[in-house]
């Protein structure tokens, strides 16, 4: 059923009613850890919407409110730690979604929702270019479209268009075709998933894209969907039945196919042996991103790759899994404040440091792309890899 | 002002109308009408401060301006401890944080800890754990609460009954006072408060604790932490009779692995499983949640005990998951709000021994009145409860809200009869300050307020003197007023059961 503003204003009444106003969601902010002004941290948003929402006091609405709504990752560790179990990250998109409707969407917002109208993807690049980071692979061609495969691979934009990220998907395929897996990509049928436009409070347009994207996949008939994207992962398993009404039900049963993010899968074929890795004498430490750890429950699939590796050290941050801190990349905060945004960043490749570790390993595209620029700005010790990159680099291939 | 304040916290200052908004308030909702009567919550300026030179340089300036300084960390209690009443500036703390280095300290050779004031008590607990220790006691809005805020407030909560009040876990603290001095003072061996009075003397340990940010800003705590424990068990015991939850309670304060004992009445675990939380709890009984810590066999000889205990009282005990649950969710009482997202609440200390005559007066007081009450409840001390009671009321409903606040005051007479108190004062229980102090004392306190904080600079208007319609008198008139019009105001309480 289509969202009316009425609905979407009752649940953000409703929700922020419920706020204690305790503050336990400050300390653990990303944003606020930052910023330490009250009104960013999520208990003083929250205030501001209880005015506005419950109270009706519209003259509440200002730029300063509009702006402090966007500087939030969507990292979820304010749901977490909530003493009255708001849920809070439905309520960011909610309040988002409002911005929207009252024709209060930032800037950079309206040019993204274009630009995924126009491209279907989140670049400039036609999305008949989807595979263009399969051109360096000569070894093999990546089949396309290839009807009854077991498992569909959903590269994601990031990936598909960001060059210096190419490494990812290519390694995904690579692995793929070392465990001999019958695999498919959509190719220039894959349209963005839809993440950023949710987080840009524009679910209408994500719903289109999710009923496209869902349509192909089916098509081809396979058991498994699998995307390297920690957001993908996300917005195909949380959020697809969520836009398309088909909340609390199995995603697998109402998709007619299983969603696993690739590290899952990956784990999966190490325990049927179709993967061996070997050796490597390096200190590792993991960070989780937020749309796959907290927000999506995949925390133990990357930990048993990396354990699977014969003489590499693994070593946790001081926080992780649940409690993992933020890269600073989600919640299309770059596309707000990308200072604020590298500052988040810095904090976390600084934790991976105190790790000990000298690689930081992710399962996300943009965690790994805002960590590896912010541990570069900051000349540190560390190495920034995806895991598929690292899982692929050991993998025995004779 | 504001350049000179630029001078000392740089972009740490706030003037924003937008900002300032936030800093009136704290966890509880006053109607705007009462706050606009009894206070001036608005700051004139907010600065976030990073080391204590800069405090210094501000409460010298404050002394010399004669402006109000309002000390804030978490905002997390329900007072207006952090709240200006007087406007002024606010003093943010929640820069300073961190956790030093476990050393070993005194002839007992203790393990003990410096932490900024600003460092949530639960992040203290989490780093603290990295080098293997754990805190004595925090708060059950550790997330939330600094640690300057609960040594501000007086520190009791979850590990209390095993440590004793937090004054027994603070070895001593660095602060700067009211005229800008920066100092340490050790907690052993100091000279009480009455007798640093009566010779005239300088700053004791007692001017820090529990004088919620009256007499000097705390900055750094000086605490005494634990091993981290070889062993932990959680369980939960329940009752139909609350007069034999009271008895185990009692029982309880003696043994000396118990680290928490938590307290849910029937309502309060059925208003929680409305909403479908703590399904593990038995419906229409009392539960307690016993948290043990301490050396193996001394913990499992205790759970059997608690067992055997509890068994003899007619009690029952729950699978080790349920105790599990209650212990994991130790920090979300306030789920509550999702079954009622209006709350008011009375807090207070009660001795254990009448916590059952209390829980059935309140039973029947509620009924009388036709409110639905829920109480959960801390052991704080073998000999002391901490109780907080919270009924369902409508902050959207402005009259009603006035109304329902008439019957806190219920509450606390109810609490008096059985020789209970308020927990805290701040701004709002200044009118029961002669039910939490004798006067001598409270005379003695306000004396020494004066002494060390001459202009009366830090946060004043609370926790000494009540403001004219808090006084004793216009307070009970109100609240006999809003009492007898209570029935009249009730729309909508019939719905909350």
């Amino acid at each position: 059923m289509p969202k009316t503003k009425t609905d979407l204003e009752e649940r953000i009444a409703r929700t922020s009613y419920v706020c204690g106003r305790c503050g336990s969601c400050r300390s653990v902010c990303p944003v606020y850890q930052e910023i330490k002004w009250e009104s960013s941290s999520p208990r003083g948003k929250i205030a501001l919407a209880k005015d506005i929402f419950v109270k009706h006091k519209s003259d509440k609405i200002t730029e300063s409110y509009t702006q402090r709504l966007l500087e939030c990752t969507l990292c979820g560790r304010c749901e977490e730690i909530c003493a009255a179990d708001v849920h809070t990250r439905v309520l960011w998109l909610d309040l988002r979604e409002s911005l929207r409707e009252t024709g209060r969407l930032h800037p950079n917002f309206q040019r993204l929702g274009e630009q995924v109208a126009s491209t279907h993807n989140i670049s400039p690049t036609a999305n008949e270019f989807r595979l263009d980071w399969t051109v360096d692979l000569d070894d093999f061609e990546v089949p396309e479209g290839k009807v009854e495969s077991e498992v569909a691979y959903f590269v994601g934009c990031v990936s598909s268009f960001y060059p210096q990220l190419a490494d990812i998907p290519q390694s995904i395929v690579k692995i793929l075709e070392q465990a001999q897996a019958s695999y498919t990509v959509l190719g220039g049928e894959e349209w963005c998933c839809g993440f950023p436009l949710i987080s840009a409070g524009m679910s209408g347009e994500a719903r289109k894209l999710a009923g496209h994207n869902i349509e192909k996949v089916r098509a081809l008939g396979v058991k498994t969907l699998i995307t390297g994207c920690a957001s993908c992962f996300h917005t195909w398993s949380k959020e697809y039945p969520r836009l398309l009404g088909e909340a609390g039900g199995e995603v697998e049963k109402e998709l007619g196919f299983e969603v696993l993010h690739v590290t899952e899968y990956f784990a999966r074929l190490l325990r049927e042996k179709r993967l061996m890795p070997v050796s490597m004498a390096e200190t590792v430490t993991y960070h989780d991103p937020c749309d796959l750890g907290r927000n999506s429950g995949v925390y133990e699939a990357p930990r048993e790759i990396l354990l699977s590796i014969p003489g590499l050290e693994y070593v946790e941050m001081f926080r992780n899994r649940e409690s993992a801190d933020c890269c600073g990349g989600g919640g299309n905060l770059q596309m707000v404040d990308s200072a604020l945004s590298q500052a988040i960043a810095t904090r976390r490749v600084g934790a991976a440091v105190e790790s000990g570790a000298s690689i930081l390993v992710s399962a996300c595209q943009q965690c790994v792309q805002t960590l590896r620029e912010a541990a570069r700005k900051e000349r540190l010790p560390l190495e920034v890899r995806d895991i598929t990159e690292l899982l692929w680099e050991v993998l025995d291939r004779k | 002002m504001e350049v000179f304040l630029k001078e000392i916290f740089g972009s740490r200052i706030t003037t924003d109308p937008f900002e300032l908004e936030q800093y009136t308030k704290d966890i509880a909702y006053i109607p705007p009408i009462l706050v606009r009567l009894l206070a001036k919550p608005w700051p004139r300026a907010v600065v976030q401060a990073e080391e204590p030179r800069e405090i210094a340089s501000l409460m010298q300036w404050a002394c010399q301006s004669r402006i109000p300084v309002t000390v804030r960390g978490g905002g997390s209690s329900a007072y207006f401890n952090a709240v200006p009443v007087q406007a002024g500036i606010v003093l943010d703390m929640n820069r300073m944080q961190g956790v030093g280095v476990v050393h070993m300290t005194g002839k007992a050779e203790e393990a003990a800890v410096w932490v900024q004031a600003g460092t949530t008590w639960y992040d203290a607990d989490e780093r603290l754990r990295r080098q293997g220790y754990t805190l004595r006691s925090y708060p059950t809005s550790a997330p939330a609460a600094t640690v300057g805020g609960w040594i501000s407030l007086g520190g009791l909560g979850i590990g209390s009954i095993r440590y004793g009040p937090l004054r027994e876990q603070i070895l001593g603290v660095r602060a700067v006072t009211a005229g800008g001095e920066i100092v340490q003072v050790d907690n052993p061996g100091l000279k009480s408060e009455a007798e640093a009075s009566s010779e005239g003397g300088g700053l004791c340990f007692d001017d820090f604790f529990g004088m919620e940010g009256t007499r000097a800003v705390i900055t750094e705590a000086h605490l005494k932490v634990r091993p981290l424990p070889e062993k932990e068990a959680h369980l939960v015991v329940f009752f139909r009779d609350v007069e034999a939850t009271g008895r185990l309670m009692q029982g309880l304060g003696q043994i000396s692995s118990v680290f928490n004992v938590h307290f849910s009445s029937p309502a309060f675990v059925a208003a929680l499983q409305k909403k479908g939380y703590a399904p593990e709890l038995p419906q229409g009984h009392h539960c307690l949640a016993v948290d043990l810590a301490g050396r193996q066999s001394e913990v499992e000889q205790a759970v059997e005990a608690i067992q055997r205990q509890a068994q003899s009282l007619g009690g029952e005990g729950l699978a080790t998951e349920a105790g599990e649950a209650e212990w994991s969710s130790r920090f979300k009482a306030l789920r509550l709000k999702q079954t009622w997202p209006s709350l008011q609440a009375a807090e207070l200390l009660l001795p254990v021994e009448h916590f059952a005559a209390f829980e059935e007066a309140l039973t029947k007081l509620a009924n009388q009145k036709h409110t639905v009450v829920v109480t959960y409840a801390h052991l704080v001390s073998p000999q002391t409860v901490l109780i907080m009671t919270l009924f369902p009321s409508d902050e959207l409903n402005t009259l009603r809200y006035l109304g329902d606040l008439s019957f806190i005051s219920r509450i606390y007479a109810v609490g008096k009869l059985f020789g209970g108190k308020p927990y805290v004062v701040g701004l709002w229980n200044t009118s029961y300050l002669s039910d939490i102090y004798p006067p001598k004392e409270l005379k003695r306190r306000w004396e020494r307020k004066q002494k060390l904080d001459q202009q009366n600079i830090l946060n004043p208007g609370k926790a000494y003197q009540a403001p004219l319609f808090l006084s004793r008198l216009v307070f009970k008139l109100g609240m006999g007023f809003l009492g007898a019009m209570r029935p009249l105001l009730s729309a909508g309480r019939k719905k909350d059961a």
